[in-house]
């Protein structure tokens, strides 16, 4: 059999400051007919743009070097004109991107925009809007005739992704290009748009290219990966092969570098050290500077793909000492240290609280109303203490955090701080009180002011709280700056001169110049490579153990959550339904949505796929509460009418381990399916 | 939802425009001096100045004229000329033929204006930073730069005087045919649209280039669409709002502020009227013009909200 696609020495340069800058260099690969092939790598690393290079799309100000060659079914997609090019793009190959929100065409009915698809190439009116509703009820969405007229804004996101992939579907391409189409996406929602892509494939038997920074992503959706560093393809296999016997450096380092949501706490492994920085690769192998294995010749010895076994390539002359050196480094590594939560009397306290976002007026005279989005929730945080809140988006986490830094005035419940009731605004609040709540948010591009140099991002709670000046002001942020592992020449630099982990250090050094007894950390971790994750949570166990400080850790993350909290709280449409000890939390009995959500968090699994299933996304359960369990409709467990009238019980697990449910607890445990997946996993 | 919307539009439009009414009205009644006297000139005996008290009702208290005033205007009466006694002209027969006159002129720009503005803006972005963008923007500078008495005078230079093909004064208020409408209003009417679209054509250009960057455009092109499709249906109408609201102003500047064009081509419009009625001190003519003016804003930035509205369905579903 032909291969469908033949991408062969395939090298891009951007135009950048006066200069071209390599973004993809010499690779190539092959995809046969109906073959799912997944390219994986930081950011940063090329695999955009390689996608976007199979549909013969160039960036402005980038240039393709003139060997390339990009071959599907036998013609050179680089050197065709533009009509015979939009001949393929969207018939032959087709793409799903990124972000389902910026790529739907906000004044246009989604309907409309598949049948664009349909009427660009060739199919006739009559048949169209008739393949429309075919299309939309094929990617699962409730009642076509209504979607379709709908605008993207109206729909979830989601929903929105499964338009993208209606659309993409449209003319039953041979090739599909998939561009991170699950990041950004709740666990929930991710789980049922991979398994949706995986039915689609084996009813179409079309060849998948899946981009993805998500290993285990991969692991569950591909036949075939291909790692890439800084441009470069590093390594290639068939996926069980990869994961099972990683031969280059850095697939080591990532995989290691990727938290379990089924196992306690991580076993010794190797993370990657530094970051990708482009502007600093020696003319060898890209990977040697962050290599723990470089030699003196990799730095100038170019590294080529070079077969390790069947099916399996990598650019790495070390390759088969890799394994046995890397034992013997996991060897001489500390045995992590078993977390237990500290015990003692709370730092902070929160008791039934409620909050609410003022929803805009109706009208010019109407009274503007109130959305209550979190309800009754209680819980504490001890010093030295990290209380994790998990929850899909709309969940009300980052509503508490706003809340309880003061930036949302409650309507009704009690935050109790150092054994002090705490006024609801920020600016009611004491200086000393301000000063001992710091917040740290997700998206340090946003959150730091690009204008400002480091010194003045990090020195500025330094004049305020503590009234330091001139040099001692200076000093105190390099010292900062070394608590977060930077180096103190960065107190120049400003934030665009950054990685994007630099600058969530920063963002924290700025929230430990305060000294503060509590830390609100709102998802400062998703925006982030898995090897930068890794380090920072690195860095905020350290922290911690140094300083004491309590963290209020929000993510929706489970595996990072297992890996650094102490106790969780899962929050569903405001309410927790669930609280204890992390692993009393991970293990069964499990609340019905808890249970949810583990079972829709894809594993790097080397002996089976095991394809999450989840009964319905999270935009479903969104919206006003309707029933007296918020989970009710959307619990696949559902007693009956009893959990849409009363209220569940709060059925005491152990001491520290509670949840709300109507089933009983040993029902709850019989039912469960998703720890007796783990036993055999957790093994290997 | 749409039509609640634009309905709470309209009505915040019409209290708007009845604020104005007081404020131009109170305006024109404060000007210093006796109106009787300055009109009728200081040998007019006290009686006929009584008389013309009277039949102006200036004893009546200020809210009650504003009142009458007001009845008057909404149903097309703005009272009598202040201006020659004599003839008791209507100012709404003052005001007609120059509405009229205004009008055509103004319609004739504005459909220059929007074809023309749309087209260089997309050329422009289109080609960013390429030589049609650069030639576009340069001239655009340039016409940014020049005030628009000096590029109606080029044009007369031009087109009148150098090569003849039209009339250096605009005789519009004579002209009867088509052919003869066309003749007197193309020179004016072709320096507004420049005057107007410089600034318009780089606003929209810039939000064009803006919208060509997004990933809906990306993935207009990479499903197969034509060109003109993807421009059309996806770039242009996303591309349009902030554009509109200057283009709104621009249509309520062509009613009411184009004095200085006017007085270039000597064309009998509504701005040389109101010029005309502050020199003699035509109260009422200048209230009605000044009424009609702010009318035509007001109108004019409703019809922008309302198109604004229209292109983007986050405002109008919920």
């Amino acid at each position: 059999m032909n291969p469908l696609l033949e991408v062969e020495n395939l090298t891009v340069d951007f135009w950048n400051q006066n200069r071209w800058v390599n973004v993809v260099s010499h690779v190539s690969f092959k995809v046969m007919p109906g073959e799912a092939m997944g390219l994986v790598g930081e950011s940063g690393c090329g695999k955009t743009t390689t996608a976007y290079t199979l549909l013969g799309y160039r960036r402005p100000n980038s240039r393709i070097d003139k060997n390339a060659e990009v071959c599907f079914d036998g013609q050179n997609i680089l050197k065709l004109p533009g009509s015979a090019l939009r001949r393929i793009r969207g018939k032959r190959i087709a793409l799903v991107p990124q972000n389902p929100t910026t790529t739907l065409s906000p004044g246009m009915r989604v309907g409309r925009q598949i049948n664009e698809v349909l009427a660009a190439h060739g199919v006739s009116g009559g048949e169209r809007q008739e393949r429309v509703l075919d299309l939309l009820a094929h990617v699962r969405l409730p009642d076509p005739l209504k979607t379709a007229q709908k605008y993207p804004h109206q729909l979830s996101g989601g929903q929105q992704q499964r338009v993208i992939i209606a659309m993409a579907l449209a003319c039953r391409p041979d090739l599909l290009v998939l561009d991170e189409p699950t990041t950004g996406l709740d666990v929930t929602t991710q789980a049922q748009i991979l398994e949706l892509l995986m039915h689609l494939r084996q009813e179409q038997g079309m060849a998948m290219v899946y981009v993805t920074h998500d290993l285990s992503v991969v692991a569950t959706i591909c036949d075939r990966v291909g790692v890439m560093y800084a441009g470069e393809l590093v390594e290639e296999a068939p996926t069980g092969e990869l994961f099972r016997n990683p031969r280059h450096p850095y697939t080591r380092g990532l995989i290691a570098s990727v938290p379990s949501v089924r196992v306690p706490r991580q076993r010794r492994r190797i993370l990657l050290r530094g970051y990708l920085q482009r502007d600093q690769l020696p003319p060898g192998c890209r990977f040697a500077p962050r290599c723990l294995f470089a030699h003196e010749s990799c730095f100038s010895d170019k590294q080529n793909l070079v077969t390790a076994a069947e099916n399996h390539q990598v650019a790495c002359w070390r390759w088969s000492e890799v394994p046995q050196l890397a034992t013997e480094i996991v060897e001489e590594l500390p045995q992590p240290e078993i977390v237990s939560a500290p015990k003692g009397a709370p730092l902070l306290q929160v008791d039934d609280l409620n909050c609410a976002y003022e929803y805009h007026r109706a009208s010019l005279f109407a009274n503007p109303v109130a959305k209550l989005v979190v309800r009754d929730v209680s819980f504490d945080i001890r010093p030295s203490e990290t209380f994790a809140l998990v929850g899909e988006s709309g969940s009300g986490k980052s509503t508490i955090a706003r809340t309880i830094a003061g930036l949302l005035r409650p309507p009704s419940g009690k935050v109790t701080f150092d054994d002090q009731a705490i006024a609801g605004k920020v600016g009611a609040r004491t200086q000393d009180l301000r000063r001992d709540i710091q917040l740290v948010l997700q998206n340090p591009d946003a959150s730091l002011n690009p204008r400002q140099p480091v010194l003045q991002i990090i020195g500025r709670p330094l004049e305020i709280f503590f009234h330091l000046r001139g040099k001692e002001l200076r000093n105190r942020v390099e010292q900062l700056l070394d608590d977060v592992r930077l180096d103190k020449t960065y107190v120049r630099r400003y934030p665009g001169e950054l990685s994007g982990g630099e600058r969530q250090r920063v963002a924290i050094a700025r929230a430990l110049a305060a000294n503060p007894k509590l830390m609100l950390c709102d998802e400062i971790l998703s925006a982030l490579d898995v090897s930068v994750q890794a380090s920072i949570l690195e860095l905020l166990r350290a922290l911690q153990a140094e300083r004491q400080i309590a963290y209020l850790f929000i993510s929706h993350d489970l595996a990072v959550v297992r890996s650094l909290a102490h106790r969780v709280g899962v929050l569903y449409l405001g309410e927790l339904c669930e609280y204890g000890q992390v692993e009393e939390v991970y293990s069964p009995p499990f609340h019905p949505y808890t249970h949810m959500l583990l079972s829709a968090v894809p594993e790097v699994n080397t002996e089976s796929r095991l394809v999450p299933t989840v009964r319905s996304d999270a935009a479903e359960g969104t919206g006003s509460r309707k029933t007296a369990c918020p989970f009710a409709n959307r619990c696949p467990w559902k007693v009956g009418k009893i959990c849409e009238d009363v209220p569940p019980p709060l059925q005491q697990v152990s001491e520290t381990h509670a949840l709300h449910c109507h089933i009983p607890l040993e029902e709850l445990r019989q039912r469960e399916t998703w720890s007796k997946s783990t036993l055999q996993t957790a093994k290997s | 939802m749409i039509i609640r919307l634009i309905l709470s539009r309209m009505v915040l439009a019409v209290l708007t425009l009845l604020a104005v009414s007081v404020f131009i009205f109170w305006t024109a009644e404060i000007l210093p001096g006796d109106i009787a006297a300055r009109v009728l000139g200081r040998e007019a005996t006290e009686e006929s100045k009584q008389a013309f008290r009277d039949r102006l009702r200036l004893d009546r208290p200020l809210h009650e004229r504003y009142w009458l005033w007001l009845k008057g205007a909404v149903q097309g009466d703005f009272g009598v000329s202040l201006v020659d006694q004599s003839q008791e002209r209507q100012v709404a027969d003052s005001i007609k033929p120059r509405l009229k006159n205004t009008a055509i002129l103004g319609v004739y720009a504005f459909a220059l204006y929007v074809p023309v503005t749309i087209f260089l803006a997309s050329i422009s972005a289109l080609y960013r930073d390429r030589l049609p963008d650069g030639v576009i923007s340069l001239v655009n500078l340039v016409g940014l730069a020049m005030p628009e008495f000096v590029i109606g005078t080029v044009l007369i230079y031009g087109f009148a005087v150098k090569w003849s093909l039209l009339p250096v004064l605009s005789q519009i208020q004579r002209a009867e045919t088509l052919k003869e409408i066309l003749n007197s209003t193309t020179l004016p009417a072709v320096t507004l649209t420049i005057v107007m679209s410089v600034y318009s054509i780089r606003l929209l250009r810039d939000s064009l280039i803006e919208v060509l960057e997004s990933e809906y455009i990306r993935m207009a092109i990479l499903k197969g669409l034509p060109r003109y499709r993807v421009i059309l249906f996806h770039a242009l109408p996303n591309a349009a709002a902030p554009a509109l609201n200057t283009m709104a102003l621009n249509l309520a500047y062509l009613i009411g502020g184009v004095v200085v064009v006017e007085q270039v081509f000597a064309f009998q419009g509504l701005g040389s009227l109101l010029v005309q009625s502050v020199f003699v001190r035509d109260a009422p003519t200048i209230e009605a013009v000044a009424l009609l003016v702010s009318t035509v804003y007001i109108a004019a930035n409703l019809f922008a909200d309302v198109m604004s509205i229209v292109l983007n369905p986050r405002l109008r579903t919920g």
